[in-house]
């Protein structure tokens, strides 16, 4: 309670920040802020505390278990991990960065908020949080009109997505009688379940599938991952992918746990599709941040399968895969913003020859490419590898032998970037990046190497 | 096998390793400031001391004993723990001589190769990084070591045949490989999981038990699934057939490569890996067959192929298509030291033969078509020698290595299966054959290229001739390890894996020595007469009567027409797999490039354009075309979910 409170501060905080003008101050403040957070979210740890606030109970509305802390540490290191590179790429626009800062931390109260809500208004709030002020920061770019393009249109999509899951929600309260998570659950376990409850159910999916962009409802997400500013992409890239798939977890274990088999096929049928067309489309793409685009939509796809191997428990296997991929993908951003900015391109072909220009960055970028792959002993093999077989233990033979031969189809993309820097003609305009994005980016590559090869510290943590 | 457990061979297999990743690092991160040919040398002394290393192995570790290192526990879900080990035996040090061994001899060339290329030192940051993951290859402890070191290598090698990537060609030499590989790991990765699954362990040691005790409650179903896609694997790094095409196409790359990679070591890692399963193969006789069908039928296709070629390396390059055939029907046969046997002396031969052609190659200033060489004898004697000794090896006459390790697969063909033995003879005439036609086309006759080439040509620099002596020197003698039984003579190669073989060997319990001496006499005799044969005839029609292999353009007979075309493997691959997949891909993302994705990317372009009046663009449908198709997943969704739960 207290983290979500603190956190909360820290964006009052920023924007106070503007009146008392201590603006140059504000980031690394912010930084401080975000450490003492993590630490704080660490040391609640096994500490299952009923909330409240002033001695209110909250406990109908929120709780805090492992899970949430778990998910909660990762989201304030990524956020933390982003305002680092968010100092130098603000530097040219000095008179919006408090703004931007306090939209960022309001995105993380959200976040938080979506890892442990115990209560269906909880979890629209939450989620509402995260996209209005994701809304904000993909139009940010007050005078780029693919800026403005890409808030207007991911507003007006999500807006349509929120629809569904407010319609949801009234039918699973008009078939339970109850908005908070325990009483569904219960609901859902008593079998004879009625219509009424697996349309609301599935409506909530559809709402859910937008979030984390999964086809055929991911259509936003390459437009607005291309307009958006690159740190804001980075951001909704990582973070707001996670927090999703952390909220979607937390609904489907907790409330729908017994409701699971009836959405079985569509949960199969979106996620081969996720997987396969994320893939087949980004292989063409020429535009480096499309790729990820469609990249995420794939890795959207094998989260999915973790989703539907809940039975079994699947939460290690998805925090470890969400940990693996929202490194790598801030890592990616760390070492491309530099990239983009040098060269003014934001196309693979940006990246001809950096293999020659700048071996280091090259060599970052190849680590963490390689690991978004899923190549050995990176941490998104062993990523892909504990879904994979948290799928098989729940006997998804199908879902599994269709993500594998995805994984294999996916490694092509992931080579172009890593064939362009290697094996195309430099052009001379030196690459640069300023120590801050040479420390994101190196602390990512060691992290993907590093929990890479001891998984065991984290994976014995959640189970 | 017993465990051993002594600090000096972990320290000298942890030495094995790290040699390599010192060179690789230097040269790597010094790659600006370090000169050519100070790379080369460190690359080469790295690999030197690995070497050094692997023979103290070989010296201390006795043949019928292991041991481990377990560097850390890797990964742990539920019961399953997978180590992040080593693992050293007979075999391992046997792969581990081969690598680091030859692997020297080839850098050492590579210095003088390479000799003023621009990617001097890359080219040895690449060579150091491919003999780490091919030692990870041999030395992991468990199936997902080795399949780091197997998808190590396949990066190392597809760096390499891509290393002038200036052609176009050569890219797609180097892609080729990349996806035919592609599609045997998939075999491979596949058949991780069964073993997870159901024998709770990828651990050697552990696999070879818990499939026994498998295949004893619950039959061998699931042994045969994970055999025979293991060997799916090994098909495209052994390049057997069906996805044998990337090998010759590879020889893009230059040439010590060739040498290294696709001829003495990566390659092999196929039948590597198989030797290392022999007891899951044991227990999986229809995947034993397999095997043996793929290896006899891409050994004499390579041979019928290599009959053909015009290129040098090409020829080459079908030639360990077809050896590494030759070796996949030992292990199908069961004889699975022979084929280890065979991977010895290959290596020893076939790496000679590379680094010859390289030398005559580097001769002629690059040029590679034999119809433009000729008379070579004279001006490249070293060369000529030890290619000729190298020809000599792998025709199989005696006393050269190839000899005794053919000629011991042939006899144990001619035990279990006449008409496999057939035609392993058969395509044993066709490389005596091709291997002459290659000798007397490039070194006898009169020179065929043009003058200017013919001014500047030289012997290669002592660099060059050094690694050729020494693996000539080896080419002749390392058939001695293995004497054949049934001459009543110690095989010392045999009885060294012994320990390794044996479990397989006695779950297939095949009876090795079932014939007399006097027929195995008449069976090496056959042999070498008809390879003699066969070197005679090509001495007739390309020295005698001087005949040349015809000119691009010119018409052939059906057959011949077929040949030359390699029986046109790669069209019927374009024609059902690439281009439909192309066709798919092409028209599905058109589709959705110009319905969907095009929309708004030229939507925004012209947003761009329309500067302020982005709003009344934005309402021109591409947002509410999304919408619509979002609507449509809905309600489909519904639909499924109503007729299938």
């Amino acid at each position: 309670m207290n983290t979500l409170i603190l956190c909360v501060g820290l964006g009052l905080f920023c924007l106070v920040a503007e009146l008392i003008n201590i603006r140059k101050l504000l980031l690394p403040i912010l930084l401080v802020g975000l450490g003492v957070l993590f630490v704080f979210t660490l040391t609640t740890w096994g500490t299952e505390l009923p909330p409240s606030i002033w001695g209110f109970s909250m406990e109908t509305m929120i709780r805090f278990d492992n899970f949430s802390i778990a998910f909660s540490a990762l989201a304030i290191f990524i956020t933390a991990l982003v305002f680092m590179l968010a100092i130098d790429y603000y530097k040219t626009e000095e008179n919006h960065i408090t703004d931007y800062a306090s939209i960022l931390m309001f995105t993380l109260t959200g976040a938080l908020v979506l890892f442990s809500y115990w209560n269906m208004a909880m979890l629209y709030l939450g989620i509402e949080i995260v996209s209005i002020s994701m809304y904000i920061m993909a139009g940010s770019r007050k005078f780029d009109t693919r800026s403005n393009e890409a808030g207007f249109k991911y507003f007006l999509m999500g807006a349509f997505a929120s629809g569904f899951l407010l319609m949801g929600i009234a039918m699973v309260y008009g078939a339970t009688g109850s908005f908070v998570i325990e009483e569904i659950a219960l609901y859902a376990n008593g079998g004879n379940l009625s219509p009424l409850f697996i349309t609301g159910l599935v409506l909530i999916l559809i709402a859910f599938f937008f979030k984390v962009s999964a086809v055929p409802f991911h259509f936003w997400s390459p437009d607005v991952y291309e307009g958006s500013p690159a740190l804001v992409t980075a951001f909704m890239s990582t973070l707001v992918k996670i927090t999703m798939f952390g909220a979607f977890y937390r609904l489907l274990s907790l409330a729908f746990p017994g409701a699971i088999s009836e959405v079985y096929t569509i949960l199969f049928i979106v996620a081969t599709l996720t997987m396969s067309l994320g893939n087949l489309i980004a292989i063409t793409q020429v535009s480096f941040k499309r790729i990820l685009a469609y990249s995420g939509i794939s890795h959207a796809g094998y989260m999915l399968i973790a989703i539907m191997a809940i039975p079994v428990d699947s939460s290690a296997a998805l925090f470890y895969y969400t940990i693996s991929y929202a490194i790598a993908g801030v890592g990616i951003f760390a070492a491309a913003i530099p990239v983009f900015f040098f060269m003014n391109n934001e196309k693979v072909e940006a990246f001809n020859g950096l293999g020659k220009k700048n071996p280091a960055l090259a060599f970052i970028i190849t680590i963490l490419m390689l690991s978004m792959a899923g190549i050995p002993p990176f941490a998104g093999f062993l990523a892909k590898y504990y879904v994979f077989s948290k799928a098989v233990e729940f006997n998804l033979y199908a879902i599994t032998i269709i993500a594998i031969i995805n994984s294999i189809i996916g490694v092509y993309y992931y080579f172009k970037v890593i064939l362009a820097m290697y094996t195309q003609e430099p052009d001379g305009i030196e690459v640069k990046p300023t120590t801050l994005y040479w420390t994101v980016a190196i602390a990512c590559a060691l992290l993907v190497i590093v929990i890479g090869i001891l998984p065991n510290t984290l994976m014995g943590l959640m189970s | 096998m017993t465990l051993i457990d002594n600090s000096s061979f972990i320290v000298a297999a942890l030495a094995i390793l790290v040699f390599p990743i010192i060179g690789f690092t230097i040269n790597g991160l010094l790659a600006k400031s370090i000169k050519e040919p100070t790379s080369g040398w460190i690359a080469t002394l790295s690999v030197g001391f690995s070497f050094l290393a692997a023979v103290y192995l070989f010296f201390g570790l006795p043949a019928d004993s292991y041991f481990t290192v377990d560097l850390f526990q890797w990964i742990a879900f539920g019961e399953t723990t997978i180590s992040f080990g080593l693992m050293v035996d007979a075999l391992t040090v046997t792969m581990l001589l081969v690598i680091t061994g030859i692997g020297m001899l080839i850098h050492m060339y590579s210095i003088s190769y390479m000799h003023g290329d621009e990617g001097f030192t890359r080219f040895f940051t690449y060579l150091n990084m491919f003999v780490f993951f091919m030692l990870v290859l041999v030395m992991g402890s468990n199936y997902l070591i080795m399949f780091i070191g197997w998808e190590g290598v396949g990066l190392c090698s597809y760096l390499l045949i891509g290393f002038w990537f200036k052609k176009s060609a050569y890219n797609d030499a180097a892609k080729k490989a990349f996806v035919m590989n592609r599609v045997g790991d998939l075999g491979y990765l596949l058949a991780i999981f069964l073993m997870l699954f159901y024998f709770g362990t990828l651990d050697y040691s552990g696999v070879m038990v818990a499939a026994q005790e498998y295949t004893a409650i619950n039959g061998n179903t699931i042994v045969t699934a994970v055999a025979i896609l293991l060997f799916v694997g090994a098909m495209g790094k052994s390049a057997q057939l069906p996805l044998s095409t990337w090998l010759p196409d590879a020889m893009a790359g230059p040439t010590p490569v060739s040498a290294l990679i696709h001829a003495a070591t990566m390659v092999t890692a196929g039948i590597y890996m198989v030797v290392r399963s022999n007891v899951i193969y044991a227990l999986a006789p229809v995947a034993m067959d397999l095997v043996l069908v793929a290896g006899v039928l891409t050994c004499v296709y390579g041979a019928v192929i290599g009959l053909m070629q015009n290129d040098i390396k090409k020829v080459l390059a079908y030639s360990t298509v077809s050896q590494l055939g030759l070796m996949f029907a030992a292990l199908g046969l069961g004889a699975f030291s022979s084929g280890m046997f065979h991977v010895v002396t290959h290596a020893f031969f076939k790496a000679l033969l590379f680094l010859g052609a390289g030398s005559v190659i580097h001769a002629l200033s690059n040029e590679q078509d034999m119809r433009f060489m000729g008379g070579l004898s004279k001006s490249l004697k070293t060369t000529y020698t030890t290619v000729l000794i190298g020809s000599l090896a792998i025709a199989g006459i005696f006393p050269f290595a190839g000899f005794f390790s053919k000629d011991e697969i042939l006899a144990f063909a001619f035990e279990e299966n006449l008409a496999v033995w057939i035609i392993l003879s058969a395509s044993a005439v066709l490389t005596a054959f091709y291997m002459f036609r290659l000798i007397y086309l490039t070194f006898s006759g009169e020179y065929r290229g043009d003058e200017e080439t013919k001014k500047k040509i030289h012997e290669s620099p002592a660099l060059m001739t050094i690694p050729l002596w020494v693996l000539a020197g080896f080419s002749i003698v390392i058939g001695f390890i293995g004497m054949p039984e049934g001459l009543g003579f110690t095989h010392a190669f045999k009885n060294y894996l012994a320990a390794v073989t044996n479990p397989g060997t006695e779950i297939l319990n095949l009876d090795p020595h079932a014939h007399s001496v006097a027929l195995e006499l008449i069976l090496i005799g056959l042999a070498m007469g008809l390879a003699v044969a066969a070197i005679l005839y090509a001495r007739k029609k390309y020295v005698t009567d001087k005949q040349l292999p015809h000119k691009e353009g010119e018409k052939l007979p059906a057959f011949q027409h077929a040949v030359y075309n390699k029986f046109y493997l790669d069209e019927l691959y374009d024609n059902t797999i690439v281009k439909p997949i192309r066709f798919f891909s092409d028209k599905a993302f058109v589709w959705f490039d110009k319905n969907v994705l095009d929309i708004m990317v030229s939507g925004s372009a012209q947003l761009t354009k329309a500067g302020g009046n982005s709003l009344r663009l934005l309402q021109n449908g591409n947002t509410g075309f999304y919408l619509f198709l979002m609507v449509s997943g809905t309600i489909l969704l519904f639909i499924i979910r109503l007729l299938v739960k």
